[in-house]
């Protein structure tokens, strides 16, 4: 039989119309409204280039000068691990899953309450992100209330590099604290030029919807340029709060900014390593939450994959596998696995906040734990069927029926080939009634949070180097 | 006294239109500006806020309820008399130091106006010193406080210790929320009051100045 390429199933929900009219909207933003640049040096550049500048610090970006940003920001980059092997490759919609940053509460897993977030607990979710195999990168997701304030994303980011070898998304608060996470990044890879060669992090900042770029925002994202970190900069253009309720004027809107820093960022470093996309989901009318569970955060980082293949090409930034939830229930999982499969669908690329509860404002070890099997439930689902002689089968269609009292079952075929050609869960209990209730009845919150106990107690990350150790605690000390 | 049923419908399907020609009409009459207000239009917003509370309403109707209403006052503000008191107090609110979310600060500010009392929103990113600087300004009654980030907090207590410093604290009650704000901490930084989102905001607020 000739090949048959397998299809990988996609989901589409924007054309090449939608997609040039979306974008056609975020150019007329920059060039008739402007942003707010509240950086000098950042506004100087702009100006130099040709931009208007009007009302201090407000400037017009023109068409051209978005169209140069997006030809020289690469189209493909790849996240490392901290060892320096390849761990992301960010091209062909690949799809990457991660924890989320900063959340006041956790559920603590020992006694179930949520309680005041302390530094401990960064280091559990990087340890329990290290021991689970479908969550690619690590996200604080605490902000810690036992550190001093000042150098707090520094104290969650050296939690973090102790308790996992995986990539990293990190928060940085201005100029100052950036520069000294640099410096241990570069230690762990093993020189500042190593590091850019090998990146195995990403910040995380965020302009202010709508169109505006804080000082602070703008010194991090030339910082990152110039050091070759990679970035993305969703600003949080929330559909009826920060932006324009209906999702494609907030994706318009939320394009436009990332466009604009796209420009400071390609200005300041051509083929600097950028992720695009802003965050899309909405401010619900009732609570005035911003949802963390709702489908249009969804199927607006759908919509922006589809961008990126129609038009962009550059990856791009997402979200998935949380919840407005307060507890592990129905509810959360139900959010969870919608998210996580859409996003997988959408070949959406760096996805993060898996594990998140109470819209954001809690994080659930639990969660996590649930989220890394929808993963590979997801990602099973998302390889598609291969079609081929093997699988097509004939050969042990003609065993099986040729001899009597035989079923597949018994056969070399199933024997050869069932562990890639089923999805086995794990924590998904598929188990019968009695043996279910003879393990302690237990639902999948408890399963979740025994599997997770289990690889807190057990899970041992490869140690960093004595050296490499010493040296970040000495930068930390200074 | 007239009827105000058509006018506080208006008021509560946001047509600033027919609530504008409805409390003309009633000008017209020779209500008494002061009736117009508290038997027509609060009792609207009453409703509205009930009907929220409940879950039938959602943020935008109510607040272009609160618009609906504004407009209305603006017409009836020449006609009211000396000693009418029309605002429910005043009440100074901003984002805290270091801090750049405004979106629920905002709407505590506009929830409050809607509910009558009058609003000086001094923005994002306040320092102590400019929250001190503006209540010697504009003297409210209310000091409202937003921090987001944990990492924000602490400038909630510095700035209460500028007022107190300035020896401002007595002449106002001060009033903090956000989502890593908890009772317990307002507590604990002797704050005057915590609100968890803004319709309990202006329960709190009422609650602070004594009034319904
Ligand atoms: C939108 C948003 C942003 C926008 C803000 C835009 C804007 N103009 O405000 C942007 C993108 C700029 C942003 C930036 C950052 N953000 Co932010 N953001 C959010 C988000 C998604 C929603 C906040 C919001 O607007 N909610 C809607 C409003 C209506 O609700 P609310 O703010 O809670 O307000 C209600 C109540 O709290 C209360 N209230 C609020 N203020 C007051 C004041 C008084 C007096 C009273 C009585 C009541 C009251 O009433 C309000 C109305 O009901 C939250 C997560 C979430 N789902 O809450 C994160 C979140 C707050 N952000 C967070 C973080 C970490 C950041 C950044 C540090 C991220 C970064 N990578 O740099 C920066 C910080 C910038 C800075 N220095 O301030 C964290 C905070 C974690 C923590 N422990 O502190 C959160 C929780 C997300 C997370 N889990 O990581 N963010």
């Amino acid at each position: 039989m000739k090949e048959v390429q397998t299809f990988r199933p996609r989901l589409k929900v924007l054309g090449k119309q939608q997609v040039d009219a979306i974008h056609a909207s975020a150019l007329e933003i920059l060039a008739t409204m402007g942003v707010k640049m509240e950086h000098p040096g950042a506004l100087a550049m702009l100006k130099n280039a040709g931009c208007e500048v009007f009302n201090e610090d407000w400037v017009k970006i023109p068409a051209e000068l978005v169209e140069a940003a997006i030809k020289t920001a690469p189209k493909k980059f790849t996240l490392y691990d901290q060892n320096g092997n390849p761990a992301m490759p960010l091209e062909d919609g690949n799809s990457f899953y991660g924890t989320g940053s900063d959340t006041n509460f956790t559920i603590d897993v020992e006694t179930g309450e949520r309680r005041p977030t302390v530094i401990a607990d960064v280091a559990n979710f990087a340890k329990l992100v290290d021991g689970l195999d479908n969550i690619s990168f690590n996200m604080s997701m605490a902000n810690a209330q036992d550190v001093p304030v000042k150098d707090i994303y520094i104290h969650a980011f050296v939690a973090m590099v102790k308790n996992t070898n995986k990539p990293m998304v990190f928060i940085a608060d201005s100029g100052r604290d950036i520069a000294v996470i640099h410096q241990i990044a570069s230690a762990i890879a093993g020189g500042e030029e190593k590091f850019r060669a090998k990146p195995f992090m990403l910040n995380y900042s965020e302009a202010i919807s709508p169109l505006r770029f804080p000082e602070t925002i703008v010194d991090k994202l030339i910082f990152c340029a110039q050091k070759g970190i990679p970035l993305c900069l969703p600003s949080g253009s929330n559909a009826g709060g920060g932006a324009p309720v209906t999702l494609a004027g907030a994706m318009a809107m939320g394009i436009a900014e990332n466009l604009a820093g796209l420009v400071i960022h390609q200005m300041t470093n051509k083929g600097a390593p950028f992720l695009f996309g802003p965050n899309v989901s909405v401010l619900d009318m009732k609570s005035a939450v911003v949802s963390y569970g709702c489908p249009e955060w969804s199927l607006s980082q759908a919509a922006l994959a589809d961008m990126r293949d129609e038009l962009y090409g550059i990856p791009t930034w997402a979200y998935a596998g949380a919840s407005d939830s307060k507890v592990m229930d129905a509810q959360a999982g139900a959010e969870a696995a919608f998210s996580i499969y859409s996003a997988m669908l959408a070949h959406a690329n760096v996805i993060h906040d898996m594990g998140y509860l109470e819209y954001g404002s809690t994080s659930c070890l639990e969660m996590v734990t649930m989220a890394n099997e929808l993963v590979a439930m997801s990602r099973f689902f998302a390889g598609g069927i291969p079609v081929n002689d093997g699988t097509l089968a004939l050969d042990a269609l003609k065993r099986v029926s040729g001899t009597p009292g035989s079923m597949f079952l018994m056969d070399d075929h199933t024997f050869e080939h069932f562990m890639e050609a089923q999805f086995t869960p794990k924590l998904l209990d598929r188990s019968r009634y009695d043996a279910w209730e003879g393990a302690g009845s237990q639902d999948m919150y408890k399963r979740c949070n025994v599997e997770a106990k289990r690889i807190l107690d057990e899970h041992e990350m490869e140690p960093k180097s004595k050296e490499v150790l010493e040296q970040i605690d000495n930068i930390v000390s200074k | 006294m007239s009827d105000y049923k058509a006018l506080q419908e208006a008021v509560l399907k946001g047509d600033i239109k027919t609530a504008l020609e409805q409390t003309q009409k009633a000008i017209d009459a020779k209500d008494v500006a002061r009736d117009v207000l508290d038997n027509g239009l609060i009792p609207a917003m009453d409703e509205m806020g009930d009907r929220f509370a409940k879950g039938v309403a959602f943020v935008p109707q109510m607040l272009r309820a609160a618009k609906t209403m504004q407009e209305c006052v603006k017409l009836l503000q020449p006609l009211f008399a000396e000693g009418d008191i029309t605002s429910k107090g005043k009440v100074l609110i901003g984002t805290v130091k270091g801090d750049l979310h405004d979106i629920g600060k905002n709407l505590v500010a506009m929830m409050l106006e809607g509910a009558g009392f009058t609003i000086v929103d001094i923005g994002v990113d306040v320092s102590p010193d400019k929250f001190v600087e503006k209540v010697k300004e504009t003297n409210p009654d209310i000091v409202g406080m937003s921090a987001l980030l944990s990492t924000t907090m602490p400038a909630m207590p510095e700035t209460i210790e500028a007022l107190k410093t300035a020896g401002l604290r007595d002449n106002i009650k001060i009033m903090i929320g956000g989502a890593p704000v908890t009772e317990k901490y307002a507590t604990q930084i002797e704050a005057d009051s915590y609100a968890s989102d803004a319709g309990s905001a202006v329960a709190k607020a009422k609650e602070l100045l004594g009034i319904s």
